[in-house]
């Protein structure tokens, strides 16, 4: 109704002429097609750019987050986890992360992964970052490209040694692993030049096998002729010197520490990998130098019926008295079956062939072919005995002239067997019995009746006429002695002592001229001096002849036999004296005497002999003099003497069981275990719980 | 439809002849080319309007795609090192229980822009195919984009403000990620978009077809 009606005519359709599309196009599409083209290139940017992706198992992922733990190389980042689960089977943990590309071709199978967590240990903290960060994962490969790899196998312990890190690797072999620890260091001359890895059973589990890296350049110091030792922990020793202490560093009295020197020179250049064995201690270390650790050992056994105490594991094997290896397992084993079973003893000997002049490059097929032909003629095992006191015994391979008939046995049992023959052991026990049967052995008997002979001779020679002669021949004597007295000589004596006295008076008036009396006084004083002198020194004669006395027992007791049968010797030679013509002429002899006393008295009478009285006394004086100034130094001696043995008595005291000094010692040694113990406790708490180290709990 | 019988009573500006100003409202004979008040630029109808709203369309979705795969934010403390996306951000709010503040980054970040994608497409279209239903609502909806599309700068200025206030070094630093600027970028072009809109496309539907 509304609808207007048409008036004019129809309304154009007027429509303006639509333009191309290209001419309609505004600029502002430029807009999102830049924003596209953006887009797009970040977008193949950041794919092109994405790294490898490697596979890491480990065995746990303690702190591992995927996302945020990273992976880093020389403190560098190069990568990160994005995920982390389990293989199949729940063995392992796998992580997933990329790693930079350009990194990623240098994962060869050289390269190793382990994770750096907060360590606390006695040689410092390390991964202290990580407490705060987060784990990371570090990893380690040498420069070189090979074929590279997406799946590792990560290590539940930080590898110590750097792919790249210039040094030597050895091998050290050691019995026992108590004092060897992982990171201990390795010392040369009091610094550290080294450490070591991760200590294993070897392959028969006998011993403990190390790595040991050594850095440069201090493993230029290390040729075949090197020797390693354990320095771990602390050595009291106590000798003539005193108590001394040997405490190395702090970190190797807790982790243990092996030292080394090249003892001496031209050894050759090791390589890699070279073999050492470590020794207990720096002495015996010093002491092998001629044991090659890897020369190949001859292993044989010996069966032994009778009891091996004494003989321990290192005994020493000797042939011909020149050591040839060492005792390398003791052990019992039962030889036959049945009614016929024993058990033996088995000791395994580790022969080493060059040592038995084989020459170096002798294999020990040839060394046992060698014991085997020196077996059939006459080459038998022994024990025997090494030092008395400490019942020590060595393994002996010893040719018996007459031995009965035998081969080395190569068949049964685990090593070829060399025949045993009878020990040469002896002990304390045996010795002492054997002094006995000694002193028991000796002629006390024929003593006797040699001092029974010499009383029979002694009577003998009493009984005798010549004997009983001589009092009638003294008799005959005083006659004569009397009428030579009554004669006219003996007479003019007394004109002739007169004389004498009259030359003597001169002679002491010469000899107040010449000053020969004050000459005399002081001999006298001198000679007083030297009494006295003497009277000091005998004073310490007691304890001389205290020693003398226990030095004469000793050398009654060993010389018993020798002086008993020398003592009769003599007895006989004075009876067979008495019993000859010499002894019966004794008076005869005697009589001889007198007259020549008698000439004597006629020389001196003669005079002339006041010049070599004068000398001589002279010459006394000096001789007193040298007399005195040696015997003055004797108190002084003897002083010194007494007092090095109250010293040695005090030192012998002090070392006494309840001594203060002792005491002490024991004390101070009670402390250093206490200290030792509360920091190994200490250390081991750390260990289980490094973080009470920053909590304080 | 009430909308489309209401408008029939109406008369636009074209159909008297005249332009008036988009600034400022003065109206023009329809051959003017320049405001004489405020020296806009007068324009009967703009042509290109829908390409240019297809194309900063186009670029806002673009942009916002990186805005929400890349982190928005890097936060490092001493501790840990950390990055959130959007829709991280927004799902760890969830997590530790602060459902308002979720809720305003979501709707911020993701409902608004999302929305403003949805609304700009619809409305372009519906012009495109000369749609005459709605007309009333298609306006108002318009409108509404136009006003609300600036807030959904919150995230970025709070990104912008944490970014420069946060800055202790080692304890706490908070840096922007590539995702702000996106997202920057993402609401702008879209405001851009909403801006090229000619709402007058709205009403010549009818007109045309008449």
């Amino acid at each position: 109704m509304s609808d207007p009606t048409p008036t004019g005519p129809a309304p154009f359709d007027v429509r303006p002429v639509k333009k191309p599309i290209w001419q309609r196009l505004s600029l502002v599409w430029f807009v999102p097609l830049v924003a596209l083209a953006i887009s797009l290139w970040a977008a193949w940017q950041s794919y092109a750019d994405r790294g490898t992706l490697i596979t890491i198992s480990f065995e746990n992922a303690s702190g591992i987050t995927a996302g945020e733990t990273v992976i880093k190389y020389r403190d560098v980042t190069i990568g990160e986890v994005e995920d982390v689960e389990f293989s199949e089977g729940l063995t392992d943990v796998l992580i997933h992360a990329r790693v930079d590309k350009k990194v990623a071709p240098f994962l060869d199978d050289d390269a190793q992964f382990w994770v750096i967590r907060p360590d606390v240990s006695v040689r410092g903290i390390t991964g202290l970052e990580t407490v705060l960060s987060g784990v990371f994962i570090e990893g380690n490969w040498d420069t070189d490209a090979d074929v590279a790899q997406t799946q590792f196998t990560g290590l539940e312990q930080p590898n110590l040694t750097l792919a790249n890190q210039r040094g030597t690797r050895v091998v050290l072999r050691a019995d026992d692993g108590g004092s060897i620890a992982a990171g201990a260091p390795i010392l040369h001359k009091g610094i550290e030049v080294g450490y070591l890895e991760k200590p294993e059973l070897s392959f028969n589990g006998r011993q403990v096998v190390v790595n040991a890296f050594i850095e440069s350049p201090y493993d230029r110091r290390i040729t075949s002729s090197t020797r390693f030792w354990d320095t771990s922990g602390f050595s009291v020793s106590l000798g003539a010197g005193g108590v001394s202490l040997d405490v190395n560093s702090l970190a190797s009295l807790i982790e243990g520490g092996i030292a080394f020197d090249t003892v001496v020179s031209g050894g050759e250049v090791i390589r890699d990998g070279h073999r050492f064995d470590i020794f207990d201690t720096e002495q015996a270390a010093r002491d092998s130098l001629f044991t090659d650790p890897n020369a190949e050992v001859l292993e044989v056994a010996v069966l032994f019926e009778e009891s091996v105490s004494g003989l321990a594991v290192g005994s020493e094997v000797r042939f011909q008295g020149i050591r040839i290896g060492e005792v390398s397992n003791l052990n019992a084993i039962v030889v036959g079956d049945g009614d016929n079973a024993q058990v033996r003893l088995q000791a395994v000997l580790a022969i080493e062939p060059s040592r038995m002049g084989m020459g170096s490059d002798a294999t020990v097929e040839e060394a046992l072919e060698l014991l085997s032909d020196f077996v059939t003629r006459g080459l038998r095992a022994r024990m025997v005995t090494g030092n008395i006191l400490a019942g020590t015994l060595f393994v002996e391979l010893t040719t018996i002239e007459d031995a009965l008939p035998a081969i080395m046995n190569r068949t049964s049992g685990d090593f070829p067997v060399i025949p045993t023959t009878d020990s040469q052991i002896s002990d304390v026990a045996a010795t002492a019995e054997g002094l006995l049967a000694r002193i028991n052995a000796l002629p006390v008997e024929e003593l006797m009746d040699g001092a029974i002979n010499l009383m029979d001779s002694f009577e003998r020679l009493a009984n005798d006429e010549y004997t009983r002669a001589t009092p009638a021949a003294l008799v005959a004597l005083l006659d004569e002695s009397r009428e030579l007295i009554a004669s006219d000589d003996i007479q003019a004596i007394p004109r002739d002592l007169r004389d004498v006295i009259a030359d003597l008076n001169g002679l002491v008036t010469e000899a107040t001229e010449l000053g020969l009396i004050s000459d005399i006084d002081a001999a006298i004083a001198t000679a007083a001096e030297v009494a006295e002198n003497i009277d000091l020194a005998t004073r310490n004669l007691p304890q001389i002849s205290a020693n003398i006395e226990a030095f004469t027992t000793r050398a009654n007791e060993l010389e018993l036999g020798a002086l008993v049968t020398s003592a009769t010797a003599s007895l006989d030679s004075i009876d067979a004296f008495l019993g000859t013509d010499d002894a019966v002429a004794f008076p005869a002899e005697a009589n001889a005497a007198l007259s020549t006393m008698r000439a004597l008295l006629d020389e001196v009478r003669e005079g002339g002999a006041v010049e070599n009285v004068n000398a001589a006394l002279a010459s006394a004086n000096q001789a007193a003099r040298a007399v005195e100034d040696a015997v003055s130094t004797l108190p002084a001696l003897a002083a010194r003497a007494n007092e090095l043995v109250d010293q040695t008595e005090a030192v012998v005291n002090s070392y006494g069981e309840r001594s203060r000094f002792s005491a002490e010692t024991l004390a101070t040694l009670r402390d250093i275990q206490e200290a030792s113990d509360a920091i190994s406790s200490l250390a081991r708490t750390i260990e289980r719980n490094p973080n009470s180290l920053l909590i304080g709990r | 439809m009430g909308s489309a019988g209401q408008s029939h009573g109406l008369i636009t500006a074209r159909d008297a002849g005249l332009v008036a100003c988009q600034q400022c409202g003065q109206v023009h004979p329809l051959h003017a080319r320049i405001c004489k008040r405020c020296e806009g630029r007068l324009r009967s109808r703009d042509e290109e309007s829908l390409q240019k709203v297809w194309a900063w369309l186009i670029a806002g979705m673009i942009a916002y795609i990186p805005a929400n795969v890349y982190p928005m934010l890097l936060t490092s403390t001493l501790v840990e090192r950390s990055e959130s996306t959007i829709i991280g951000g927004v799902v760890e709010l969830v997590e530790y229980g602060s459902w308002g503040i979720a809720a305003i980054v979501f709707i911020a970040s993701v409902m608004i822009p999302v929305g403003k994608f949805i609304a700009i497409v619809y409305l372009a279209l519906s012009v495109q195919r000369r749609s005459i239903a709605n007309q009333h609502e298609r306006h108002k909806a318009y409108e509404v984009v136009e006003f609300i599309g600036r807030w959904s700068m919150i995230d970025v200025f709070v990104v912008a403000i944490l970014s420069a206030l946060v800055q202790l070094d080692t304890i706490a630093t908070i840096n922007p990620g590539i995702a702000a600027l996106s997202f920057a970028l993402s609401v702008i072009f879209t405001m851009l978009a909403a801006q090229a809109f000619d709402a007058r496309l709205i009403w010549d539907a009818n007109r045309t077809r008449q």
